[in-house]
């Protein structure tokens, strides 16, 4: 299975790929929206991790855009400062869970797992 | 309202003043007038008695006159030898000197010797009767008085007297009627002296004044009564003889000026003083005016009353002196009035004053000026209600100084409190991300397998620390967290009791009783439940871990008056133990963020600060009494109405 994670922090991207590698994910880590848009179009990853406060455009406008033209591809939402509205509004723009940073590899791997057992089982 | 009071005054004032004037000027006046009338009728009376004198002193000087002639030798031997040319000489002579109308002597019963006048020696002797000298012949004495004399005998005296007595009746209304036109008649002052030879009777020496169109008795009544005092062009004073009830002699004036000659007197007076003879005193119309007036009756030589004798005052000197008093008292009472008004004024202004500043005063007062001028301190009552309100001024002045010190404490909380949240908030994010790299690579190195135990023991240390560091982060990002409310109508009870039941297990583990007090009647109140609840919990929390085994946790809820916005009301919510209370010096960093007396790793030390934030988003207040060994009650306080952002 092939995860995108985004996010402008190397230090982030680089825990990501070591749990998820780990754990037999296929990973591709990218450090902004654009590239993102950009590597989606070629490489068709099953899931998005993506960081919210990014330079240039941010997350938020990275889920609008996936929404429109990859409405099927789940996406994660990561924080490490949010509020109950910014995670209210990551959802509305199509975003299917939130985890907060900082993050054990447990937790990201329960939360990874249960997006995707919502997406093998649409409907519930 | 100022100026109503003012006139109240003023009115009550010329109320009085112009009812004391009224009165007095009624009653005053009605008894100054009866007054000055009494004062008056006695003055004439004694002008009466004074013109009575002068009357009698006048037939007086005639008998003097007559009686000094007959004791003249010449005189007496003129008469013994009838030389009449001679007695006629010496006659006119005396008449001359005493001013005497007519004269002469008498030999018998209506026998005339002589006379002064035109005929002096009439050819014969029997003339027309002479009563007086009748009378003083018949008597054989001395006679003199008034009398009244035919117009034959004064033709016989001298035709010119005749013509001077003869009187045309003028018409007056208020007389009794009479038939005649004239009257032929005069009245005299005469006197009669028998001359005596021995016991002889030698003659009868007789003489006298005809009263009628004379003015000699009454012009000196009038000017030895009334010394000539003149009252706007007119002689105030008066005096008459009548003829019966014809003025004779008078100077009471017609209306055209002239002597009232020839008018009579009102049936009235002669009906009291002709008829009944009795002295008349009263005010009287007389020819044309008001009189004070006194008659009295004259009675001739043979005591029959045909005259009468008056005197009178003319009343408007004294309805003057009467309308002069009233004008005085008028103007007195109109003085007094002005007075009042004057009075009115300045006393309505004494006593509003110090009422009026207090108007004032509390006009500012009402504008946000605590320092309001209240004036001088007056002694009366109004100083009491200056006291009262200088009073009301210091304690509105503490209540503004408590409530600003409050406000100036919450902003200078609120702003300790946002720009720590501003720092917290940078803080955090920039420690986030290498935080998840230490957590991720230290998990990843706990999960290898072929690491010794001493490694692993480190590693989880290093594990464990990252925790904590993760969750002072996350505490310092609820605490920056300004979250917006999500307010929703709130039972307030319901509220607490679901939030204590949360912490009921953990109490009865520690072996602390939790308790609750549910208000009455608590209005519902909007609020954000889950941010409010966790300000709840971190209080009832911080309750039980002060609290030993055994102690109490108690609850409780109510509606209580403000203490800073007077007349509002504030919903309360008390959060109280009986645990280790907490040291004076410490409630002041209570709220501060990390301040925490628990343990390291036990306490954040935000609790308290999280709480503030949100009671504080919610409009309201909290604060705490402590003690220290016997417990703390930290007190919520919501506004009901407007509950403010
Ligand atoms: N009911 C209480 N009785 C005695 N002391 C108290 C009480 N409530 C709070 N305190 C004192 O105030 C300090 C601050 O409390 P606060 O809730 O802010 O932090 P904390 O409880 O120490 O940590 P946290 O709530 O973040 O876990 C506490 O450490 C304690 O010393
Ligand atoms: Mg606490």
């Amino acid at each position: 299975m092939k995860i995108m994670v985004v996010d402008d922090e190397g230090i982030v991207l680089d825990s990501c790929r070591r749990v998820l590698e780990a754990d037999g994910f296929q990973v591709l880590l990218v450090t902004s929206a654009d590239k993102a848009l950009a590597a989606i179009q070629d490489q068709e990853p099953a899931l998005l991790l993506v960081d919210i406060k990014m330079p240039e455009r941010d997350g938020m406008y990275l889920m609008r855009e996936v929404k429109e033209k990859w409405p099927d591809i789940p996406i994660i939402v990561m924080s490490g400062y949010h509020t109950a509205e910014t995670v209210k509004e990551a959802v509305k723009m199509g975003a299917t869970t939130f985890i907060a940073k900082p993050f054990t590899p447990d937790e990201l791997l329960e939360t990874l797992r249960q997006v995707i057992q919502k997406k093998e089982s649409p409907g519930n | 309202m100022f100026y109503s009071t003012r006139s109240k005054l003023i009115a009550s004032f010329l109320g009085v003043s112009f009812l004391v004037g009224a009165v007095s000027l009624l009653i005053g006046g009605q008894l100054l007038y009866k007054a000055v009338l009494s004062e008056a009728t006695k003055r004439v009376r004694l002008d009466l008695n004074a013109a009575r004198e002068i009357y009698l002193a006048r037939i007086n000087s005639v008998k003097v006159s007559l009686n000094i002639t007959t004791l003249g030798f010449g005189f007496r031997s003129a008469l013994r030898k009838y030389d009449d040319l001679e007695l006629v000489t010496r006659l006119r002579r005396m008449a001359q000197h005493a001013e005497l109308d007519f004269a002469g002597i008498v030999t018998g019963e209506d026998e005339t010797l002589c006379r002064i006048g035109p005929n002096p020696v009439p050819n014969e002797r029997h003339q027309t009767a002479n009563p007086i000298a009748n009378l003083a012949f018949e008597q054989g004495i001395p006679i003199s008085g008034t009398v009244v004399l035919s117009n034959e005998f004064l033709s016989a005296e001298s035709p010119e007297l005749a013509n001077q007595a003869k009187i045309q009746l003028l018409p007056s209304p208020k007389a009794a009627p009479r038939a005649e036109k004239e009257e032929p008649s005069g009245m005299a002052l005469a006197a009669a002296i028998p001359v005596f030879e021995g016991d002889d009777l030698l003659g009868i020496l007789y003489g006298g004044i005809l009263l009628n169109r004379s003015q000699k008795i009454v012009d000196k009544v009038r000017d030895a009564v009334f010394q000539q005092e003149v009252y706007k062009g007119r002689s105030i004073g008066t005096a008459t003889i009548f003829f019966n009830d014809l003025r004779i002699s008078t100077n009471v004036s017609t209306l055209d000026g002239k002597r009232a000659i020839g008018t009579r007197v009102s049936k009235e007076v002669k009906d009291h003083v002709l008829e009944k003879g009795v002295t008349w005193t009263e005010r009287a119309f007389v020819v044309n005016d008001w009189y004070i007036t006194a008659y009295e009756p004259i009675e001739d030589i043979f005591g029959k009353r045909v005259g009468m004798l008056y005197v009178g005052i003319l009343e408007a000197q004294y309805i003057d002196i009467v309308k002069k008093v009233l004008t005085v008292f008028v103007l007195i009472t109109v003085a007094g009035m002005a007075l009042a008004i004057g009075l009115g004024y300045i006393l309505a202004d004494k006593i509003m004053s110090p009422v009026h500043r207090l108007i004032k005063a509390s006009q500012q007062v009402s504008e946000g000026n605590l320092s309001p001028e209240v004036g001088p301190l007056s002694k009366d009552e109004i100083g009491v209600l200056q006291n009262t309100f200088k009073d009301m001024i210091v304690s509105l002045q503490e209540r503004d100084r408590r409530s600003r010190a409050e406000s100036e404490d919450r902003l200078l909380q609120s702003e300790k409190q946002a720009s720590i949240g501003r720092l917290a908030a940078g803080v955090a994010h920039e420690i986030n991300n290498p935080l998840t790299g230490v957590l991720t690579f230290t998990h990843m190195l706990l999960r290898r397998k072929d690491i010794g135990d001493d490694i692993r023991s480190d590693l989880q240390t290093i594990a464990k620390a990252t925790e904590r560091v993760r969750r002072i982060v996350k505490g310092l990002l609820d605490f920056s967290r300004q979250t917006k409310l999500d307010r929703e109508p709130t039972e307030i009870n319901r509220l607490v009791r679901s939030t204590i039941s949360l912490m009921e297990n953990q109490a009865l583990l520690k072996g602390v009783g939790i308790e609750f007090n549910p208000g009455k009647n608590l209005p519902m109140l909007t609020l954000d439940r889950s941010q409010f609840q966790s300000a709840l919990l971190n209080l009832i929390i911080n309750a039980l871990d002060a609290t030993e085994t055994g102690g109490n946790v108690i609850v409780s809820t109510g509606i209580t008056l403000s203490a800073s916005d007077a007349g509002q009301k504030v919903v309360e919510i008390a959060i109280a133990d009986t645990g280790c209370g907490i040291p004076p010096e410490d409630l002041d960093k209570l709220f501060d963020p990390f301040f925490s007396t628990k343990g390291i790793g036990q306490g954040t030390g935000l609790g308290l600060a999280v709480s503030f934030g949100i009671v504080q988003r919610h409009g309201g207040t909290i604060w705490v009494q402590s003690e220290v060994g016997s417990g703390s009650t930290f007190t919520i306080r919501l506004p009901l109405e407007g509950q403010r952002e």
